[in-house]
């Protein structure tokens, strides 16, 4: 009879035992391999330990099949009359034993694989909240943002737009590269009327993510810690001043016709006044939150009416943030009317690359600053 | 003494400060005078003001998207009449706004305060001062209304 967790290989109808050198790790599921003996099973011998109370284990299973059972000896089999078949035996149990060394450790490559896999997407995910925790400043684990109700749309919608810009600045580089080979090999004027549009398009694209990201939290916009910190340091209303890009599309896109310098001195004046009424307004903001805020009694400070009004004034700012974002985006089509394809194909690859230079400037400065003065 | 209005000039910071809201008359002859109106009489007063002023921009009191309005327009060398709507007013002023030529968009979900007339019309909101401005429309649209002069 065969139990699960031993098994005795009986040659004939004596179980013999002799001593068998240690394979491996005793495995505790063990199947018959087949013998057709009903008494047969193998017998291996691990460490000392395990084999005793093998041993033990199996003899109360055993009935009466052998005569002689000792407890826990290992010696030599003399004890167990020896069959003529016993060098087949020696070749069935060779096999045997190879048989089920290979299966356990098919079993323990399995597993192996198994941990290794769990362990490479727990680092996986544990590298993504990194991520996430570095840009923002907090660090929560991933399934925690959707219970955590409001403030976790406010961490996710950041979230998502900074993977979103991520991706828009690799499709911004793509653009300048396309512009700079464009301008370069002399494509027709159809071909960069194309381009043209696509890079003013992908701007709009920009505007559109920010509009999205102003509802979910615009103090994170209006900071521009999602941008380089070269950039940040020009930053006017949650991006760049409108001003600032006629200033540097103004030395690429020369020669200009007497009429286009008239239009675009017009521009650049008008502008200037867009930029300062919102400037102002923004002021008056600023003005009236800190009055909003300081007035009343001396008491606690959350549940005050003039909370509701600081409230209010501060859903103000959203819409700051889409006029600015509005300032910036009618000023580029109008400089692209005014413009020839070519001129405007020049002043869209300056612009894109003027970001790209402030970009690689923030970083030279982060690694120029560690080093040792 | 008449001053003459130059083009385009920036009028002095001295009307600006958050408590005092009268506009400086600069002496143009068909605006009531830029001063800021509270209307004691409803009837049909909002109609009124609109058909006299050649430019009036009506928003929410205390709105700083109003004050960027101003702002700009002022910028301009145009003195504009600013109506405060009060909270409790809101709807009645709409719904008036609303039966004006080319009011009746005022009301709708998209238009919100402030809005702006100019010569007795509808002209839009924010955004839309601020696209004709920059495309160069906004400053022969307030000539023709008589609301800027060379």
């Amino acid at each position: 009879m065969n139990s699960s967790s031993t098994q005795f290989v009986a040659s004939g109808r004596m179980g013999m035992y002799e001593p068998i050198h240690q394979i491996g790790m005793w495995g505790e599921n063990f199947k018959s391999n087949g013998i057709s003996n009903a008494s047969a099973s193998i017998f291996i011998a691990g460490n000392l330990n395990s084999s005793q109370s093998i041993l033990m284990a199996a003899d109360t299973k055993l009935d009466n099949q052998s005569e002689d059972t000792s407890q826990g000896t290992l010696g030599p089999s003399s004890k167990y009359d020896l069959e003529a078949s016993k060098p087949m035996d020696k070749v069935q149990r060779r096999l045997a034993q190879n048989r089920e060394a290979a299966r356990k450790s098919r079993l323990r490559k399995k597993a192996y694989v198994k941990q290794l896999e769990s362990s490479c997407l727990k680092l996986i995910q544990l590298e993504q909240e990194l991520e996430r925790a570095r840009h923002q400043g907090l660090y929560i684990g991933g399934a925690e943002t959707s219970q955590m109700g409001f403030a976790g749309q406010i961490i996710s919608g950041i979230a998502t737009f900074e993977m979103e810009y991520g991706r828009w600045l690799e499709e911004q580089n793509k653009h300048i590269r396309n512009l700079r080979n464009a301008i370069n090999t002399h494509l027709s004027d159809i071909e960069l009327g194309v381009l043209v549009e696509n890079g003013i398009n992908h701007y709009s694209e920009l505007f559109r993510m920010k509009a999205i990201a102003a509802k979910a939290d615009v103090f994170y916009l209006m900071s521009g810690m999602w941008k380089s910190s070269a950039e940040r340091f020009f930053l006017w209303i949650g991006g760049f001043r409108p001003s600032e890009l006629l200033q540097v599309l103004k030395p690429q896109i020369e020669p200009l016709t007497d009429q286009q310098l008239l239009d675009v001195c017009n521009l650049k004046q008008s502008c200037q006044q867009a930029e300062d009424a919102l400037s102002q307004g923004m002021e008056k903001l600023q003005q009236t939150l800190a009055e909003t805020v300081a007035a009343g009694r001396l008491c606690e400070a959350s549940h005050m009416p003039q909370m509701d009004t600081a409230m209010e004034k501060l859903e103000g700012l959203v819409r700051f943030v889409q006029q600015a974002d509005h300032l910036r985006q009618i000023t580029l089509q109008q400089m692209s009317l005014i413009l020839t394809i070519r001129q405007a194909a020049r002043g869209l690859l300056a612009l894109g690359e003027y970001f790209e230079r402030l970009r690689a400037l923030s970083s030279l400065w982060v690694t120029s600053s560690r080093e040792p003065a | 003494m008449q001053e003459a209005i130059p083009f385009r000039t920036y009028i002095p910071a001295t009307a600006t400060s958050g408590g005092n809201r009268k506009f400086p008359p600069i002496g143009s002859a068909t605006t009531i005078g830029g001063n800021v109106l509270v209307p004691a009489n409803r009837e049909n007063y909002v109609q009124k003001l609109v058909l006299e002023n050649s430019v009036i921009v009506f928003g929410k009191r205390g709105c700083c998207m109003c004050h960027v309005v101003k702002r700009l327009l002022l910028g301009l060398g145009v003195n504009p009449t600013v109506f405060e709507v009060d909270e409790k007013e809101e709807a009645a002023v709409i719904n008036e706004l609303s039966n004006i030529n080319g009011g009746k968009d005022v009301g709708e979900v998209g238009v919100q305060f402030p809005v702006v007339f100019v010569g007795g019309k509808l002209f839009g909101g924010l955004e839309r001062v601020m696209a004709t401005h920059i495309s160069g429309e906004l400053v022969p649209i307030l000539k023709d209304a008589g609301a800027l002069w060379l």
